[in-house]
């Protein structure tokens, strides 16, 4: 859906984004990671034609449309992290006045408008004045309005800075249901348990690089070198670790009074055929888990813990 | 088939109209142009005492229709780049301007759909003004058509003083330096397009003027002085009693655009081409696409 080849952008001789070159598939739900200044921001302007790239092309789809022209404005939805607002104007006038920027007849902005308020949980709100809803609300208001052209691709860039919880846990549930009906979706965020949770792959920049992209999945297999297993025994222990050092493909990572901890690459039949190995060498287990990496420690082990 | 209104239009008149702001300034323009009036008025009736006499004193109300339109002039020129310098600057304070951008609208019909919303709240203005200056036609002495043509006016002055605004406010982050450099703008175009001409009669002491009065072709100052000189005794500016001048007194392109209303509609089209070359650079400032933001030396400049 979303291939970015090359991109850079520079300021003078501050290179902001730096050889950027990243494939989002159709229907992907992607989140961009990176500490202020990463060159998130700065790419998902160039994307949606707010800047003008130093070098590199972003395509949409199969089409070659320039970057900035108006054949690639149409597919994108962009919502920026800050909501501005204009006084005395009321909620459908405000998609109609988008719509028809987007080149829209009246009968269909009419029609696509009170199907998206449902969608964002602002029917209600049609006749009252965007300036007197809450924050939350408008952010809704503002992917609605997004939407109402039906881009192929929407863009949020920071959607939950400045939300309170009730409105974060609204407006994800509201970016997992548009996932689920098949939109394209990238989120900048630093919210990293929230991208955790709703996306289903990630990006992580630092420096105005791309350090690692792909699926969640897939990217902690790499950074961790594999999936760590935590064995706890009351004893046995030496025995223990004896044996899982004999093991092909295990790595012994740490070896504590009760417990040692290892990684390895192996499927759960053969994690399982491990555990009872152990039990039948003698060794006396309480229990073993699987670690679960999180997308924090991830993020702090690529960018040298340089989150702001 | 259906036509597409610029939708900036539709927008700003509504969010416009909806304000006080807006009433309260209607009332306020209505204000000074009947406080116009009745100074106009009351001097001609004090006048009217002495030297001229009763019988006459009515081809004198004729005076009101410039006294009022020169107001309305003055009011326009001075109030439109307020409106209009924080046009564009507004909605980048409002982070507004991002999303402009990102729809399939062109830069040239968003700036040009800003210049229009501003000609339009203007005639609101002027329709606002029309009970007030119609008085001065039921005296007599005056054609309604010079009504028609002074609204024709008010219109090229709207859209000259907001292409100016909106080239400004397109060039500047804040509204309030964005108001500051249209009067700069004002200044040059109004005043310092004299100065060639001062320069040129200083040089020749007094005799020759040469072409260089061509250049007040874009000044809507002496447009305006020449619009109300033909509407008031249907002469030239140039042709009047005493500064008629000669083709050796001006360039020969000068003398026979200064006969009849040639240079009235010159100079109308001049304005206009004006203006439109500051809407394109206003266009051509806001695309993204031609901006790029360098850093010398620490500090962060924007080079077109």
């Amino acid at each position: 859906m979303l291939t970015i080849y090359d991109l850079t952008k520079k300021y003078g001789t501050f290179t902001a984004v730096n050889h950027l070159s990243l494939h989002i598939p159709e229907g992907d739900l992607f989140g961009f990671v990176g500490p202020n200044g990463a060159g998130k921001t700065t790419t998902i302007r160039i994307v949606c034609g707010l800047l003008k790239a130093s070098g590199g092309f972003v395509q949409i789809g199969n089409t070659n449309a320039r970057m900035g022209s108006k054949e690639m404005k149409r597919q994108i939805g962009y919502v920026p992290d800050f909501f501005g607002v204009y006084d005395n104007l009321k909620v459908y006038e405000y998609m109609e006045f988008y719509g028809s920027m987007y080149g829209m007849w009246p009968r269909d902005i009419a029609r696509l408008t009170d199907d998206l308020l449902a969608l964002v949980n602002l029917s209600d709100k049609r006749d009252f004045y965007v300036d007197t809803l809450s924050r939350g609300m408008k952010q809704r208001l503002c992917v609605a309005r997004a939407l109402l052209h039906n881009p192929k691709l929407l863009i949020l860039d920071e959607p939950s800075s400045g939300l309170d919880p009730r409105a974060r846990v609204e407006m994800k549930e509201l970016l997992k249901n548009l996932h689920s009906m098949g939109k394209t979706i990238v989120i900048s965020s630093h919210i990293l348990s929230e991208l955790s949770e709703m996306c289903t792959s990630i990006g992580i920049m630092n420096r105005g690089q791309l350090i690692m992209a792909g699926r969640i999945e897939d990217i902690m297999q790499q950074v961790t070198g594999g999936r760590r297993l935590h064995i706890q025994a009351v004893s046995g222990m030496d025995t223990a670790v004896r044996l899982l050092m004999e093991q092909a493909g295990v790595v012994v990572e740490s070896v504590r009074e009760n417990e040692v901890i290892i990684t390895n690459n192996s499927t759960d039949e053969q994690t399982s055929t491990l555990i009872g190995q152990l039990i039948q060498q003698g060794v006396v287990l309480t229990g073993f888990y699987r670690e679960e990496g999180s997308l924090e420690s991830l993020f702090m082990q690529l960018t040298g813990g340089g989150v702001q | 088939m259906k036509i597409h209104w610029n939708p900036i239009v539709k927008k700003d008149l509504q969010v416009t109209v909806r304000s006080m702001r807006f009433s309260w300034s209607l009332f306020a323009y209505d204000a000074v142009l009947a406080l116009a009036f009745l100074l106009v008025l009351s001097i001609i009736q004090g006048s009217s005492v002495g030297y001229y006499s009763n019988s006459n004193i009515y081809s004198y109300f004729i005076y009101l229709f410039p006294v009022l339109a020169i107001a309305q002039v003055f009011i326009v020129a001075l109030i439109v780049p307020v409106i209009t310098s924080s046009s564009i600057s507004g909605e980048k304070e409002r982070q507004t301007f991002d999303i402009m951008l990102t729809t399939c609208m062109s830069p040239f019909s968003i700036v040009l759909g800003k210049v229009i919303s501003v000609v339009v709240r203007i005639l609101f203005y002027v329709a606002a003004g029309m009970p007030v200056m119609a008085l001065a036609f039921v005296v007599g002495g005056l054609a309604w058509s010079s009504l028609f043509y002074f609204v024709l006016t008010i219109i090229l002055l709207s859209v000259f003083s907001a292409s100016v605004g909106i080239f400004c406010s397109s060039f500047c982050r804040k509204s309030i330096s964005a108001v500051v450099l249209s009067f700069v703008i004002y200044f040059v175009i109004y005043i310092l397009s004299f100065v060639p001409l001062i320069l040129h009669m200083l040089w020749t002491e007094g005799n020759n003027a040469g072409e260089t009065m061509l250049l007040l072709l874009f000044n809507p100052g002496v447009f305006f002085e020449e619009f109300f000189m033909q509407v008031m005794t249907g002469a030239s500016l140039f042709g009047t009693e005493g500064s008629t001048f000669s083709v050796d007194d001006v360039g020969f392109l000068t003398y026979h655009l200064s006969q009849g209303k040639a240079w009235m509609f010159l100079s109308a089209a001049c304005i206009l081409m004006l203006s439109f070359l500051f809407i394109i650079v206003a266009a051509w400032k806001v695309n993204p696409m031609n901006t790029t933001t360098i850093y010398t030396r620490g500090r962060k400049k924007k080079r077109k």
